[in-house]
Formats: C-alpha cells, structure tokens, sequence
C-alpha cells in the first residue's frame, strides 16, 4: 500500500466515524423525533462502512439491506404516519442530563481504556469471501441457534400482531 | 447426506421435548386461525397436552441418563454443535419449567381478566417463553444463552402487557421492554467483549482460553467489565438488585398467571445460566466440587455475596410497606433472588444443590400464593391485602392454604420452605461465610414481617362476630390449592427423594 | 421398643385432625374429642411417671428411627425421643396444663373448632419439644409451637392482641434463628472432625453431650455459639432484655393460652439451656455463668419491681413470672447439686403456681370484666372459695413453707450461696419483694369494704374449680413431699452439674 493510498484510507475511516458518531448525537439529542429518524440512516450508513473496513462483505450487504432497507424505512413509515407527532414535545425529552453525561462518560473512559490495553484475540489476514461460509455455517453448525432465531421472530410477529390488533378494534 | 446434516437429524432425537414445543405451538397457531368453533379454553387444554408430552420425553431421557452410568461427565451430552447440553442440570430444570408452565395454564383457566379472543396468542406466547427457558439452562455458549434469554424476554414482553385495556399492563409491558432491552444489549457488549478475548463463544473454550494464558493478556478491568455487563442481562432476568427496578411495576401489571410465570420460571432459567456460566467459564475446579475463581483479580464471588446480601435486604425492606398483594410477592420474589443468590457464593456442589432444592418448593410456594391472588381476584375482586380481611373465616381452606405457602417462603418448619433456606444456609456456613449467613437469617426474620401481615389480614382482623358468611368456593379452587399445598407440606416432613434427585442433577458440577 | 413417648406427642395432633374433620357447629363435639385427645396424652404421661426409672442414668422410653439419611451428604436427621429426669417432670407438666387449659376454655364462643384444633397442635409442638432427643427434630418441634400461639393470642385475644402475636412471633422467631446457626455449626464441626464425632450423630443430643465429643467445643467460637443459643433460650425464659415481649403477650392472650404461656413455653428456654447449653457445651456454660447469674439477678429482683407498680392484675402476674424464672438461671449458674435441683424443680413449681394465677385472674375477669387492681376491694365477702384459692396461689408464689415453690427457690439460694455470695443475698430480696406485691395486691383486692357494684358476683363454679383443685393439691403435695418430684431429677441433673463442674476445673 502506498502513502497516498494509505492516507485516504485512513481519511476515509475517520470520515465514516465522524458520520457514525456524529449522525448518532443527532439521533440522542434532537429534539425533533422526525429529524432524529432521518439521523439514523446515516448511523447506519456508517455501520455499514466499518463493517467495509474490517472487509465483512455479508454484514455490509446485510445491513444495508435490513437495517436501511427495511427497519428504518418501517420507522420512518411509524414516525410519519403517527398523527401530529411533530407537535408532541415530550417525545424526546430528557432528564437527569447532567448525571447521564457523567455516566456516559465514567463508563466510556473505562471503555477506552479496557480497549486499548488488551490484547484482542485478533484474526490476521484477509477474510475473503465471508457468504458462503456464513451460509454453510448456519445450515450446519448453528443450525441451532439459526432456527431459535427464527422462533423469536415468530413469537415477536404474533406478539406485535396481537398488541396492534387490539389497538385498531378501539 | 452429509456427515454433519446426519449428526444434526440425530441430535433431534435428544432435542424431543424443545420440538414438541415447537410443534404444539404450531398447532395452536394453525388451529386458532381455523374457522372451525371451539370451546372455551381448548387451546389451553392442548397446550397443557404438549407440556405433559415434552414432559414424559423429558422423563425419558433423564431415564437414559441415569442408566447411561450417569455420573458427572459421561452423562454429558452435547448437542448441535456443543452449543446445547443435555445433562441431568439442565433435565431438572426443564422439568421445573414445563410445571411452570403448566401451573401457569391452570392459574389463567379462571383468571378472568384475559381476553378470551387472545387465547390462541396467549399459549403460543407461553409455549416460545417455555422454549426459551429451555434453552436457557441448556446452552453451552454465549450465543445460545444470548438467544435462550431473547426468546424467553420477547413474549414476556407482550404477555405482561396482555390486558390490552388495563393501563397498569399497558405500562407493565413498556417497563418490561425497555428494561429488557438495555439489560441485553448491555449483556451482548459485555459477551462481546469476552470473545474478543477469548476468540470463542463457547464456555469451556473461553474458560480454557483464560487459563492458557501464562501472562494475563486481558486487564483485570476488562473481565470485570464484561462480567458486570453480562450480570446486567442474566441479573435483570432473576431480578436482583440493581437490575430488579422494573420488577414490582411489572409484577402489579401484568395479568396475574404471567405473574406468577415470570416470579418463578425465568428467575430459575437464570440461575441456570448463571451457573453454568460462572462454573464452566470464570472458574477453575479442584476435587470435591468446589470451585475458585479463574483469576485471582476477579473476584466475582465477593461481587456476588455483597448483591445477594443488598438484594435480600432491599427486597424485604421494601416489601413492609406494600399494600398490594402482588407488589409485595414482587418484592417476596426479589429477596428470594438474594437467597438463592447465596447457593451460587459457597462455590460448591453443596450450594448448586441448595439452589436446585430450594427452586423446586419455591415452585410451589410461588405458584400457591399467586393462585391466591387469583382467587382472591375471582370471588372477592380485589388484589390488595386489605381484600384480604376476615378472609379466613368465611373460606377457610384457601386462606390456610395462602398461609402455608407464606410461611414457607418466610422459612418456618415444618414446611417444604424451610428445608430449603436449611441446606442454603448449610452451604453458606460451611464455606465459613458467617456474615452472610446471619444477614440471610437476619432477613428471613425481617420477611416475617410483611408475609405475616397477610395472614394478619385474613385471620385476625374483621372477625365475625357470629357465624360467617361462607364463600362460595369453587371446585376448581380447593383442588388446585391441595395440588400446590401438598407438596410443601410433604417436603416439609419427607424431603429425602428430592435431595437425592438435586444431588444427582448438580452432579455435573464435579462429583 | 416402647412408642408411649410417639402416643403422648401425636395423639393431640390425631385430635386436631378430628377435630377438622367435625363440621363447625358440632361444637360440643369438637371440645368432646379436645378432652379425649388431651386426657390421653395426660393420663399416658402420668404412667410415664410412675414407670420412670429413678436410679438410672440416660434416657429412658427411647425411640429412634432415622428420618432423613443422605449418605453422600453426610447427613442424618433423627426421629429420636426420650426422656431423662429433666424433661419427664416437664412432658407431666405439659400434660396436666393441657388438659386444663380445655377446661379453661370451655366458655370460648367464636372460632371454636379453630381454637381447639390450634390448641391441640401446641400440644404436639411443646411434648415434642420436651421428648425429642435430636437437634434438627428439637428445632422444628420448637418452631411448629410457634404458629399456633400466634393464632391463639392473635385470634382470640384481648384489645391489642395482633400487636403482641407478632410481637411474641417476630422476638421468638430471631431467637430461633440463633439456634438454627447454632445447630449448623455443630453439624460442620462433626464434618471437620469425624474422629470424634460422626457428622451423621450431629445432630444427635446425646452424642453431642458424650463427654469424648463435648471436650472438642472449646474456644471462642463456641463460646460465640453459646451466646447465640443462650439469645435464643433466653428470649422464651424471657431474660431481661429480651422480655419484653411477655406482658404484652400475657396481657392480651385468652386465660388458657396465657396459663400455656407462663406454664409451659417459659420453661422451654430453661429446659433449652439444660439439655443443649449447659451439657454440652459446658466449658462456654462455666465461663458465662457469672453473667447467667447477673442477668438472674436482674430478672429476679427488677421482675418483682416492675411486679410492684402493676395496675393490671395480669401484668402484674406476668411481671412475677419474669421474677421467678430468675431464679432458674440463679440456680443453673451456681451449679451445685441442691441449686441445679432447684432451678429444675422450680421449672415445674411455677408452672403450676403460675398457672393457678392466670385462672384465677381469667376468673375474675370473666366476672368483672377488668382486671385494675384499685378498682377491687372487698371480695372476700363475695367470693370466699375464690379468695380461699387465691391466697393458696399467692402464699405459694411468694414462698411460703409448706408450699412447693418454698422448696425450689430455697433450695436454689441454698446452693447458690457458696457460689456467688452477693448475688444470693440479693436474690433473696426477690422474695420479699414478692411478698411485698402479692400482700399489697391481696389487701386490695379482697380486703377492705365490700363494693356494690360486685355485690352480684357469683362464686367460683364447678368448671372452674375443677381446673384450680388439682392444682392447688399438687402444690400442696409437692411442698409437703417434694422427694416425688426430686428424685426423679437428682441423677439427670447430677450429669449435667458434673458436664459443667469438670469443666471449670479444668479452666
């Protein structure tokens, strides 16, 4: 890898953490829920590159599949279509803000902290093509928890159904 | 068929009691959305089919078990890729959560309050809750802890708000949420943290990754970290402080039968975990079952013994004050949390054992007393204690029922109860650990107070003067309140086979 | 293998169970089984008396089964009964008091088959107490006792009677839990020793005070473990501080169930201490026997203070029990031969004397309903057999000769003096302080100018003195020929006196 490259590379890291980071305090702290919404599709968006950092091919296209394609777009649809939600001001308020700031911060400095002075069970070398062995994967070994997974989808479909059905007969 | 595919199809033949869930609760799904009429509460009725067929597939294979020399290790199984065991721990406690989940379907037959058009969802939901607490106590690996818990948590969620027009559900299912959902994504950052480093999701490989090591690669902070996080989602599970804030609200809530679920099934699965996770993962075995902790900074039992103690003592303090009947089981059931917390600081196959004893009179206890609050729901309409008064002399029976069940969870001989806080307080005090045992037995005199009260209430205030006025009571009532009650009483005065049978169950634990 | 010991202590509870059975309104039917169920028990524990060996040393109508075995846990409960010279005086005690005590509450209206059917389980609970020979069985004998009186006094009881049942529950509860660690520290000694003593015996009170097994207990931490015994003892006898839950008890609790209370429960923390306590662990019972004594002292004399400035009739005889249990611990700590005697002969002596009180009190609150001292006067004329009785009962209690608590506590001071000198001469103040109450309190009850207002009072009847006579006889009886009961005693309370005497000789 040459300088340059390495350069932008970096440049380019920096500049999707800084739209990670920053589309995220948009989502925590705006006041407007719709605003705070919108936000998020940068988050994800963001997610997704790092995932492209750390050459996850199958968590990028899964996330912008899932998360931006379809989660955010459900809340988007659930933010819009609520009546007059703009006008709601409590929606996003918050409270106790000084005593947060000073927990959020005591536990991202223990954070920090953990995170630089271990040494990470690290994996070198390029992964490579990650669907296919993701898919062996979780038709053979974790087959498991693949079809758990599946149950909790069920149970949470029939839950949500069950709780939105009794909002619309009132 | 590939080699791996086959391994898996014979898996399913040890999986037989989850996949009957499974399949039951695809029936109830496909039979509730058939137009063909059925009669009240049959949906229930199946469900309690697929429970007691799980249950004799569960009878089956504890049987192998035992025959298969059973002892300690050899009677490991390890299923679908060693993420699942199938050992005589996690039989037992399968065992307690099919009667959970069955006392759960018999406590809902005459509660009132549930909405008959959601009987379909409601034992679907209670059938993915009872898989979940199987697979709870069964996973041998983050992930299927991780996912164990999930499916547990998720239709809690929506049961606990299941009276859709009562703002306390409503607000008891929000609580439930919210605090789930922070508890578990606290708990997935703390399980991330410990595969990063140990490169591995499964308990014994992270255990064996911590022990390989000649220089300690990870800070001391770090195992903390990740383990206070991973406390966070199991601790709000069993509801000990200070994760047990949504516990009274929730309790109060939420449809008394999901009450009584969630004070005791999920409180066990987590116990179940939390063992299998602090002995298999974060400590080191010597002869004669007991155990240290893997590294000599992280002292988790420490941690452990000072949230047992906080949380027996916030439980019973503030249970004093309640006026609420169910309130008051909610802050019952968080002491409890701290007893039962105690069994897993003695580090030993005793105190695994005190736990596995105690959970199953606490079934019983538990159930007993919120299927008073039932009752006292159905014929008198109330749930408060002052509903309470002068009970005892106009329905004897359920009243001295609910006063058994209260004073064996204070801990009174001749009860089931007391055997159990025995053999805890046994383990506590033969690990030398008197502080803790005289704050536990400090505590159970504290719960005496408030358990009392009740029984105050329905035996010594309001007496009539002549003759009472008899209630009316049910059928229905009297049998299932002798059903709970028996148990407790026997255990009480003949508890040898169920030591034997926990003995045998922790018998994983080193022999 | 005799099963007599198994009849007396669950024949009352076979009644209760009758008695639940017998449909509610049947009442004279439920205190017909009540009579039966505890005249069995009586009468079996009078053969019990007179079949009792006075010369030989051990138990004796042992039972003994194992309960629970858990082999791998090295664990063995006992169903283990029998009785030495302490606990037969006390088993006969229980007997007659029991069975007095339905008499007594002939008269109760509201609850009947409840009140029987719990009065019956006390019974169980308190001969199991007395009978049993194994810890584990002990303790749960000794809870079971409590959940009926909380109902008894909480049901059946005066103005304040839910605020003294839990009163009396929660300070009996903590004392309990004591002896619960207590027992669990033997079993873990047993465990960490099995040389000297199998961890499958641990539990079992004879082995426990073998005199090979009982020389291990040395130490602070036994000495730790004595104290919380003792705590736990202590609150039923009840001991200054820990007393306070009596008067309001005994204030509150129906007449039969404070005669129960103040005749049998009081004795249970004595007899706690002279089965567990003092033989087998002696060497902590010689080094806390000046503090025993102190706090004797303190019950005795502040008891019969307190006594003096009663104005309830019943608080004052409560107060007076507090005084006389004193004398118990007195005699205990000064461990010779005579005081040991008569600590355990003033067991049975005020249970009988104590009992004869709180009839006669129930009596004249059945009449009066009230029971204020100043507010009487002159009932001798109106009620002679029942003034008669009553001097009876108050010579008896503050010592008159000829009477039997003139033996106990004579024989307690006699052998105390030796020992602790002071704490005697002290002691003896007690009893004329004693007399002191009970004069003042005779002089105004029944002396001076006949009231109007009492003028319709009738006599005592025929039910209630058939529960005072045999009573009044016994006290008579034993203060003429005390030897029945002491006998009986000696040899029992020489083992224990020696368990304690060797060990202060060799500290």
């Amino acid at each position: 890898m040459t300088t340059l490259t390495s350069a932008l590379y970096h440049a380019a890291f920096y500049a999707d953490m800084v739209l990670t980071v920053g589309s995220a305090c948009v989502v925590a702290f705006s006041k407007n829920i719709v605003r705070s919404a919108f936000s998020l599709l940068l988050t994800f968006v963001g997610v997704a590159g790092l995932y492209g950092f750390l050459e996850a091919d199958f968590l990028v296209a899964t996330q912008l599949l899932i998360y931006v394609g379809g989660i955010l777009v459900l809340l988007l649809f659930a933010v819009m279509l609520t009546h007059r939600i703009s006008n709601i001001k409590a929606s996003n308020e918050t409270s106790f803000s000084a005593l947060a700031a000073l927990a959020a911060t005591g536990i991202f400095l223990v954070l920090v902290e953990v995170g630089t002075k271990t040494h990470w069970d690290v994996k070198g070398g390029p992964l490579g093509e990650s669907t296919r062995p993701i898919g062996l994967l979780l038709m053979g070994d974790y087959l498991l928890p693949f079809e758990v997974a599946a149950m909790i989808l069920l149970a949470a479909l029939i839950g949500a159904a069950y709780l939105a059905r009794n909002a619309i007969r009132k | 068929m590939s080699p791996t595919a086959l391994a898996l199809v014979q898996d399913l033949r040890l999986f037989l009691p989850e996949v009957i869930l499974v399949l039951t609760t695809l029936l109830v799904i496909v039979l509730d959305v058939t137009p063909v009429r059925k009669s009240h509460r049959a949906l229930l009725y199946l469900t309690f089919c697929g429970l007691l067929l799980s249950g004799i597939y569960l009878l089956r294979h504890y049987v192998d078990l035992r025959e298969s020399g059973g002892r300690a290790s050899s009677s490991n199984v390890l299923l679908f890729g060693n993420s699942i065991a199938l050992d005589p721990f996690a039989v037992y406690f399968k065992g307690l959560f099919l009667l959970v989940g069955l006392l759960t379907g018999v406590l809902s037959i005459r509660y009132k309050k549930l909405n008959p058009a959601g009987e379909g969802e409601y034992c679907v939901l209670l059938l993915c809750s009872t898989l979940g607490l199987f697979l709870m106590v069964g996973s041998r690996t983050l992930l299927m802890a991780y996912l164990g818990l999930e499916l547990v948590s998720i239709p809690s969620f929506v049961l606990a708000g299941f009276q859709r027009d009562s703002r306390l559900s409503n607000e008891a299912a929000l609580k439930y949420t919210i605090y789930g959902a922070i508890a578990s994504g606290i708990m997935l950052y703390g399980m991330s943290l410990l595969f990063g480093l140990a490169g591995s999701l499964d308990f014994a490989a992270i255990r064996h990754a911590l022990e390989g090591q000649t220089e300690l690669r990870a800070s001391p902070l770090l195992l903390s970290v990740s383990m206070l996080m991973i406390l966070a989602g199991f601790g709000y599970k069993i509801a000990c402080v200070p994760f047990h804030m949504w516990c009274p609200d929730v309790y109060e809530g939420a449809p008394t039968p999901i009450t009584a679920f969630l004070s005791v099934g999920p409180k066990a699965a987590g116990f179940g975990v939390i063992l299998r996770f602090f002995y298999q993962s974060l400590s080191t075995h010597s002869g004669g079952g007991d155990w240290t902790p893997i590294v000599d900074q992280l002292q988790w039992p420490i941690v452990l013994s000072v949230l047992s103690v906080a949380t027996m003592t916030v439980g019973n303090l503030a249970a004093v004050a309640q006026t609420s009947l169910k309130r008051l089981m909610a802050y019952s059931s968080i002491a409890h949390a701290g007893y039962l917390l105690m069994g897993v600081v003695v580090l030993s196959k005793d105190g695994i054992f005190a736990i596995l004893f105690y959970l199953a009179v606490y079934v019983f206890m538990n159930f007993g007393a919120f299927l008073f609050v039932v009752f006292l729901h159905d014929l008198v309409g109330s749930e408060d204690i002052e509903g309470c008064r002068g009970l005892g002399w106009r329905a004897p029976f359920p009243c001295i029922a609910m006063a058994i069940c209260l004073f064996s969870l204070t801990g009174l001989p001749p009860l089931g109860g007391f055997i159990g806080k025995f053999y805890l307080f046994l383990g506590v005090i033969g690990r030398e650990l008197y502080w803790l045992a005289i704050l536990g037995v400090l505590n159970s005199v504290v719960s005496l107070v408030y358990y009392a009260r009740v029984v105050k209430a329905m035996f010594l205030e309001n007496i009539p003067r002549g003759e009472a006025e008899p209630l009316p009571v049910p059928f229905f009532y009297s049998a299932a309140f002798a059903v709970l009650v028996a148990p407790i009483l026997l255990l009480g005065v003949y508890w040898a086979p169920l030591v034997k049978l926990a003995r045998y169950s922790s018998s994983i634990f080193g022999a | 293998m005799s099963h007599i010991l198994s009849l007396i202590t669950f024949i009352p509870l076979l009644g209760m169970l009758v008695i639940l059975c017998l449909p509610r309104h049947q009442k004279d039917w439920i205190r017909f089984v009540s009579v039966f169920s505890t005249a069995l028990p009586l009468a079996l524990s009078i053969s019990l008396f007179l079949d009792f060996e006075n010369g030989s040393k051990g138990m004796q109508f042992v039972e003994n089964c194992d309960w629970i075995r858990i082999p791998d846990y090295k664990l063995r409960i006992q169903y283990k009964l029998g009785v030495d010279g302490v606990s037969m005086p006390l088993v006969l005690l229980t007997g007659i008091l029991s069975f007095l005590a339905v008499f007594a509450s002939w008269e109760t209206t509201k609850g009947v088959k409840a009140y029987f059917a719990l009065l019956l389980l006390l019974e169980t609970g308190m001969m199991g107490v007395f009978c049993s020979l194994d810890f584990f069985l002990f303790y749960v004998f000794w809870e079971v006792m409590l959940l009926p009186m909380y109902f008894l006094i909480g049901i059946w009881g005066g103005p304040r009677k839910e605020y003294a049942a839990i009163k009396f529950f929660l300070y009996t509860l903590f004392g309990s839990v004591l002896l619960l660690l207590a027992m669990l520290a033997f079993y873990f000694h047993a465990k960490e020793n099995p040389n000297v003593l199998d961890p499958m015996d641990a539990f079992d009170l004879v082995r426990l005070a073998d005199a090979n097994v009982r020389l291990t207990f040395t130490g602070l931490f036994w000495q730790v473990v004595f104290v919380a015994m003792f705590i736990g003892f202590a609150i039923k006898v009840p001991v200054f501080p820990f007393h306070t839950w009596l008067p309001d008890a005994h204030v509150e609790a129906p007449t039969a169930i404070s005669v129960i209370l103040a005749g049998v429960l009081l004795k249970m923390g004595v007899y706690g201490l002279l089965r567990l306590s003092l033989p087998i662990l002696p060497e902590a019972a010689a080094w806390f026997a000046p503090f025993m004594a102190a706090l004797g002292l303190i019950n005795i004399v502040y008891g019969a203070l307190v006594a003096m400035a009663q104005t309830d009739l019943k608080k004052m005889v409560a107060y007076s029990s507090v005084s006389h249990m004193g004398f118990c611990l007195v005699g205990m700590a000064a461990n010779t031969e005579a005081a040991m005697m008569g600590a355990a002969f003033q067991m049975f002596t005020h249970g009988l004397t104590s009992a004869m009180l709180f009839l006669l009190v129930g009596v004249i609150y059945d009449r009066a309903h009230h029971r204020v001292i100043k507010d009487f006067g002159g009932l001798a004329f109106q009620m002679p057999v029942y003034t008669g009785i009553t001097t009876l009962a108050f010579m008896a209690s503050l010592g008159l000769p000829g009477l039997c608590n003139f033996v106990s506590e004579a024989l307690v001071l006699l052998g105390s003096f030796d020992a602790y000198r002071t704490t005697t001469i002290i002691s003896a103040t007690g009893i004329i302080f004693g007399a002191g109450y009970f004069l003042w309190c005779f002089q105004r009850v029944f002396m001076g100018p006949a009231k109007e207002r009492y003028s319709m009072m009738p006599d005592v009847n025929g039910r209630e003195l058939f529960t005072l006579v045999p009573l009044g006889a016994l006290v008579v009886f034993l203060g003429v020929w005390p030897r029945a009961m002491l006998d009986t005693m000696t040899v029992s309370l020489k083992n224990v006196q020696d368990a304690v005497a060797s060990a202060t000789r060799g500290g």
